[in-house]
C-alpha cells in the first residue's frame, strides 16, 4: 500500500486491529512489526505513564503516595488513553516502513509527478543519514584513538561531541561543490520529466482500499468533532 | 508579481478567517487573573502557520498559472542548494534523535539544518528542508533514527524555516567583526531589551498565574526548584551573551541572539497546540518533565505546553542560530557566495568585487 | 573534435587569471595527456573544456570553446553533458547518492537526458562491459573500494554516449590496485577508439596510455607534442613534472655509463619486472 498510511488520530483499538494487525499477518511481517513497535514506543509510553499517573491535575483517587508526588487513578485512566494512541500511531509507522522500503515509496510518488529534484533530496536524504552515522562513527574511534575521551560527567560529553559533529559537518558541506558539479555534468539541470527504470506494481484493489482509507480518515475526524463517537469508550 | 501577492494574502486570510471561526476555541473566555485565554491564543497560532502554507501554495499556483513556470521559487533551487538539501536535513534528524533519544534535556536541536538552508538559500527551501526533516524523520527514516512524533510538527519545521530564510535575506547572519565599544554596547544593550521584554511579557502572560519565583507560600519543591533553574539559565544566558559579544567583537552575535528568541517565540506557539491535541502533552523527550510540572500546577494541557514551549524553544533556536552561524563562518567565502542568497551573509568588509569583469582587480592577472 | 581557442578563464571573486591563452585540441579518437605541477590549472582547464566554468561555478570567460567547430557558449548545462563528460578526482563525490545499485547509478545520467527506457538500459550495459564491470552490476555503490567506484563514475558518463571524455586526475586519491583497474580500464576505452583527454601528475599512468600530452604551468600550456618526445623532455622536471618511471629508469642506466645495448636491454628487463610502462 503506497503513500497513505495517514493513522487514524482516533485511536481506539479496533483501528489498531484492522489498519495495523490485519495486513502485518497479511504480510507475514507481524512478529518484526510488535518488536518495533513496542521499541519504538517504549521511551514515550513510559513518560507517559509517568507523567500522568503523578502528575494529572485534580486527579482524587490517590493510589499511592511518595513524598509530594501521588499518583491517582484518574491519572492512570488517561495514561492508558494516551498508551493506545501512541501504540496505534507507532504501529502504523512500523508498518508503513516494514512493508514499504523508502527508494519504492520515492519513485512511485515520482511517478505520481512528484518533481524529480525533490525525489531526489528525499532519497538522497534517507541514504546520507546512515552514511553520516558512519562516517561520525569514524571520526570517534580515530578521536579515540588520540586520547579525546567521549565518556565521562556530561559536561565532558558535550564537549566532546564537539569535535566529532564539527567536522562530519563541515566536511560533507566541503563536498557540496564538487557534488553540484558532478550531477551538472550528468544532466540533472535538465528541465521536465525524467525517465524511470521501474516503479512498484500498482493492483486494481490496492487502489480502492487506497481510496477507501483516504475517506475514511475524514469521515472519521467530522465524526469524531460532530461528537457522533462518544458511545466508544 | 503584484497580482500572486494578492492572490495570496486573500487566500491567507480567507483561510485564517475561516479556520478562526470554525475551529478556533474561544469557548473558554478569558481568564480573569491573566487577562488571557490560553486556548484560544493556542489555537490561533496554529491555524495562522496552516493559512501560511496555503497562501504559500496559492502564491505558487498563481505564479504557474501566469508564467507557466516557478522561475521565482524555482532560482532558489539550484543544484547547489539541492545537494546541501539531504545533508541539512540528516543533520536534522540525526542530531535530533541523538539529543531527543540520548541526553534527557530541553531542547531539541533538530533545527540546525533547516536553519542553514534558510540562511543560505532562502525562505522556501528553508521551509522544504523543515517540512521534508520531519515528513521522513517518521515515515521513512528506519529505527534507530526513527521518530513517531516528528511528522505533526512538520508545520511547525517549515515556519522556523521560512524565518531562518527572511533573517538570512534581511543579512542578519553577515559579520560584523571589530566593531567599537560604542556599538557592541549598544547592540548589547537592544538585544537584552528584546530578550529581556519578551521574557518579561511571556512571564507575567503564561507563568504569572501558574507559579512565581520564590513566592513564599510555594510549598511545592518542585517549584521552587523550577524557579531557581530557570533564573539560573537566564543568568546563565546574559553573561554568556555578554562574553561573546565582547570577546569575539562580531555585533552580529546580538542578531543571532535575537534572531533566535523571535524563531523560538513563534515555533513555541505554534507547536503547543499540536503537542496537546495530537500527543496530550507527552513527546518521550526530554520536554515531558517540563509540560508535567506546570501541569501539576495547575495549568491545564494546552497551557502547559505552551509555557514548556516558550522556556525551551528560545532557547534552543538561540542555540542553533549560534551554531549555524559559526558554520557560516567556517565556510569559504567563495562556497558561500554561490548559494542564491549567499552573497547576503558576506561581510562587506572585503571590497573584492565577484562575478561579472573583464578586467580583474590586480593587473597582473588580465588576461591578454 | 573539441577545441580551446585562446581561453582564459578567471574564478568568480579570484584577483588573477587561472588559465591564460590557452590553445588545445581533443581530437577524435585520440587521448590527450595534460600534466602540470599542483596548482597549475588542470582542473581548471577540465572544467572549462567541459563546459561546466562557467556555467555551473560563475567566473569569467575569454575565448571560444568549439565542438565540431560551432562555439558552445549558449547552450545549457543538460546539452552540454552529451557533448563533454567530466570526471573528477573523488570517487565517492561523484555518485549519485540516491541509487541502490550499480546499474542504477550508471543509469542515472541517461534517465536525467529522458533518454527513452530501453535505450537507457542498452546503454547502460554497453557502458558496464567496456569496463568490464557486469559483475558489479547488482551491488551498492556505496559499498565499493575506491577504485570500482571510480570505474562505476567514468561508466556513469560513458552512458551518456559523450563525444568526449574528460577526467580529472581519476587515480589521483586511489591505492595502486585501484590505480590498476582504472588505467587498464582508460587503454581499454582508447583502444576502442574514444577521444579522452585525461589530466595527470602520474606520468606513468600517460606513457603508453596518451598519444599527446601537454604541459600546463601556471594557467598557460607551456609546451606540447606527440606522448613519447614530452614525456622525454628535460624541461619536465623544472615545471614541478616527474618523468615516468621507464624514462627514469633509461636516463639512470644511460648516466652509470652503459653500452647503449645494455642500457636498453636492462631498461627493459626492469621495465618488465617492475610492470611500469
Ligand atoms: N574555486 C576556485 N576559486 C578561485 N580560485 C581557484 C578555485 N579553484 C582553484 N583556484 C585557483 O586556480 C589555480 C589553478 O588551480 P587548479 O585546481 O586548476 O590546479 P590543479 O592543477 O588542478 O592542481 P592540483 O594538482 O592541486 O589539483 C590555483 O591557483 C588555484 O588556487
Ligand atoms: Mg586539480
Amino acid at each position: 500500500m503506497a503513500a497513505v498510511a495517514v493513522g487514524g488520530f482516533v485511536g481506539p483499538l479496533l483501528l489498531v486491529a484492522l489498519g495495523v494487525v490485519l495486513p502485518a499477518v497479511l504480510a507475514g511481517v507481524i512478529g518484526q512489526l510488535a518488536r518495533l513497535t513496542l521499541l519504538l514506543s517504549l521511551p514515550i509510553a513510559i513518560s507517559a505513564v509517568l507523567v500522568n499517573v503523578f502528575f494529572f491535575p485534580g486527579g482524587e483517587t490517590v493510589l499511592l503516595r511518595l513524598g509530594p508526588i501521588t499518583a491517582t487513578a484518574e491519572g492512570l485512566v488517561f495514561a492508558l488513553e494516551i498508551l493506545v494512541r501512541i501504540l496505534a500511531i507507532s504501529g502504523a509507522i512500523t508498518l508503513f516502513y516494514l512493508t514499504t522500503r523508502p527508494a519504492e515509496l520515492v519513485v512511485d510518488l515520482e511517478r505520481r509527478g512528484v518533481s524529480p529534484r525533490v525525489a531526489f533530496v528525499a532519497s538522497a536524504s534517507v541514504q546520507t543519514v546512515p552514511a553520516m552515522v558512519e562516517r561520525a562513527g569514524q571520526i570517534t574511534a580515530a578521536q579515540r584513538a588520540r586520547g579525546l575521551d567521549t565518556e565521562g560527567s556530561a559536561w565532558r560529553r558535550v564537549r566532546g561531541i564537539v569535535p566529532i559533529v564539527g567536522p562530519v559537518i563541515l566536511g560533507a558541506i566541503g563536498e557540496v561543490e564538487e557534488r553540484t558539479m558532478a550531477l551538472e555534468a550528468r544532466g540533472f539541470t535538465r528541465p521536465g520529466r525524467r525517465t524511470l527504470l521501474w516503479w512498484p506494481p500498482d493492483s486494481a484493489w490496492e487502489r480502492v482500499l487506497r481510496w477507501a482509507v483516504a475517506l475514511a480518515v475524514p469521515v472519521l475526524i467530522v465524526a469524531r468533532v460532530a461528537g457522533w463517537l462518544t458511545w466508544l469508550p | 508579481m503584484i497580482v500572486r501577492w494578492i492572490a495570496a494574502l486573500v487566500a491567507f486570510l480567507v483561510v485564517a478567517g475561516v479556520g478562526l471561526v470554525a475551529f478556533g476555541n474561544f469557548s473558554t473566555g478569558i481568564d480573569p487573573g491573566s487577562f488571557f485565554d490560553s486556548e484560544g491564543a493556542n489555537s490561533f497560532a496554529l491555524i495562522l502557520a496552516v493559512a501560511l502554507v496555503l497562501a504559500f501554495f496559492v502564491y505558487a499556483v498563481v505564479e504557474y498559472l501566469q508564467t507557466g513556470s516557478f522561475a521565482s521559487i524555482s532560482r532558489q533551487f539550484d543544484t547547489r542548494t539541492i545537494v546541501l538539501m539531504p545533508l541539512a536535513i540528516a543533520f536534522n534528524i540525526i542530531l535530533g534523535q541523538a539529543v531527543g533519544a540520548a541526553l534527557k534535556i530541553p531542547i531539541y536541536l533538530d533545527s540546525i539544518g533547516t536553519i542553514l538552508v534558510g540562511a543560505l538559500a532562502g525562505p522556501i527551501p528553508g521551509a522544504l528542508t523543515g517540512f521534508l526533516s520531519n515528513i521522513l524523520w517518521t515515515y521513512v527514516v528506519p529505527p534507530p533514527f526513527n521518530s513517531g512524533i516528528a511528522a505533526a510538527f512538520a508545520v511547525v519545521a517549515a515556519v522556523i524555516g521560512i524565518l531562518a530564510g527572511l533573517f538570512g535575506r534581511a543579512g542578519w547572519l553577515r559579520p560584523r567583526p571589530d566593531r567599537p565599544m560604542r556599538d557592541l554596547f549598544a547592540g548589547g544593550v537592544v538585544a537584552l531589551a528584546v530578550v529581556g521584554f519578551l521574557a518579561y511579557y511571556a512571564y507575567t502572560r503564561f507563568y504569572g498565574t501558574t507559579f512565581e519565583f520564590f513566592n513564599p507560600d510555594n510549598t511545592d519543591l518542585l517549584f521552587s526548584l523550577l524557579g531557581w533553574l530557570i533564573l539560573l539559565l537566564f543568568v546563565a544566558f546574559v553573561v554568556g551573551f555578554i562574553g561573546l559579544l565582547f570577546v569575539r567583537r562580531d555585533l552580529t552575535v546580538a542578531y543571532v541572539v535575537i534572531a533566535g528568541v523571535i524563531t523560538g517565540s513563534v515555533a513555541a506557539l505554534i507547536s503547543a497546540p499540536i503537542a496537546a491535541n495530537v500527543f496530550s502533552g507527552v513527546t518521550g523527550a526530554g520536554t515531558d518533565f517540563l509540560v508535567a510540572a506546570f501541569r501539576q500546577a495547575g495549568s491545564d494541557i494546552q497551557t502547559a505546553t505552551l509555557q514548556q514551549g516558550l522556556l525551551s524553544d528560545p532557547v534552543d533556536k538561540m542555540v542553533t542560530f549560534f551554531t549555524v552561524y559559526l558554520i557560516l563562518n567556517a565556510m569559504a567565502r567563495r562556497t558561500k557566495a554561490r548559494f542564491p542568497q549567499g552573497e547576503r551573509l558576506l561581510d562587506d568588509g572585503d571590497d573584492e568585487v565577484l562575478d561579472d569583469l573583464e578586467t580583474p582587480p590586480s593587473p597582473q592577472g588580465a588576461p591578454a | 573534435m573539441l577545441t580551446l581557442e585562446a581561453v582564459s578563464y578567471r574564478y568568480a571573486g579570484a584577483r588573477r587569471a587561472a588559465l591564460r591563452d590557452v590553445d588545445l585540441e581533443l581530437r577524435d579518437g585520440e587521448v590527450l595527456g595534460i600534466v602540470g605541477a599542483s596548482e597549475a590549472g588542470k582542473t581548471t582547464l577540465a572544467l572549462v573544456a567541459s563546459g561546466l566554468a562557467p556555467r555551473a561555478i560563475g567566473g569569467t570567460l575569454r575565448g571560444v570553446v568549439r565542438i565540431d567547430g560551432r562555439d558552445v557558449a549558449a547552450a545549457p548545462m543538460h546539452e552540454m553533458a552529451a557533448q563533454v563528460a567530466i570526471g573528477f578526482q573523488n570517487p565517492a563525490t561523484q555518485l549519485s547518492g540516491v541509487t541502490e545499485t550499480v546499474f542504477e547509478e550508471v543509469a542515472f545520467g541517461p534517465m536525467n537526458l529522458a533518454v527513452p527506457r530501453n535505450e537507457v538500459i542498452g546503454r547502460t550495459w554497453d557502458a558496464l562491459a567496456s569496463l568490464r564491470i557486469e559483475p558489479l552490476a547488482e551491488r551498492h555503490p556505496a559499498r565499493l573500494s575506491g577504485g570500482q567506484q571510480q570505474l562505476v563514475a567514468i561508466a556513469g558518463l560513458l552512458a551518456l554516449r559523450p563525444r568526449h571524455l574528460v577526467l580529472d586526475e581519476p587515480t589521483a586519491q586511489l591505492d595502486p590496485a585501484g590505480t590498476d583497474l582504472v588505467a587498464e580500464a582508460l587503454s581499454h576505452l582508447s583502444a576502442r577508439g574514444a577521444s579522452i583527454c585525461v589530466t595527470e601528475q602520474k606520468t606513468d599512468l600517460l606513457a603508453g596510455l596518451a598519444t599527446r600530452v601537454a604541459v600546463i604551468d601556471a594557467g598557460a600550456i607551456a609546451f606540447s607534442g606527440p606522448a613519447d618526445e614530452v614525456l622525454a623532455d628535460p624541461r619536465l622536471a623544472d615545471l614541478g613534472v616527474a618523468a615516468p618511471s621507464a624514462v627514469r629508469l633509461y636516463r639512470v642506466a644511460d648516466a652509470a655509463g652503459l653500452s647503449p645495448v645494455a642500457r636498453d636491454r636492462l631498461t627493459a628487463a626492469l621495465a618488465e619486472e617492475l610492470d611500469v610502462r
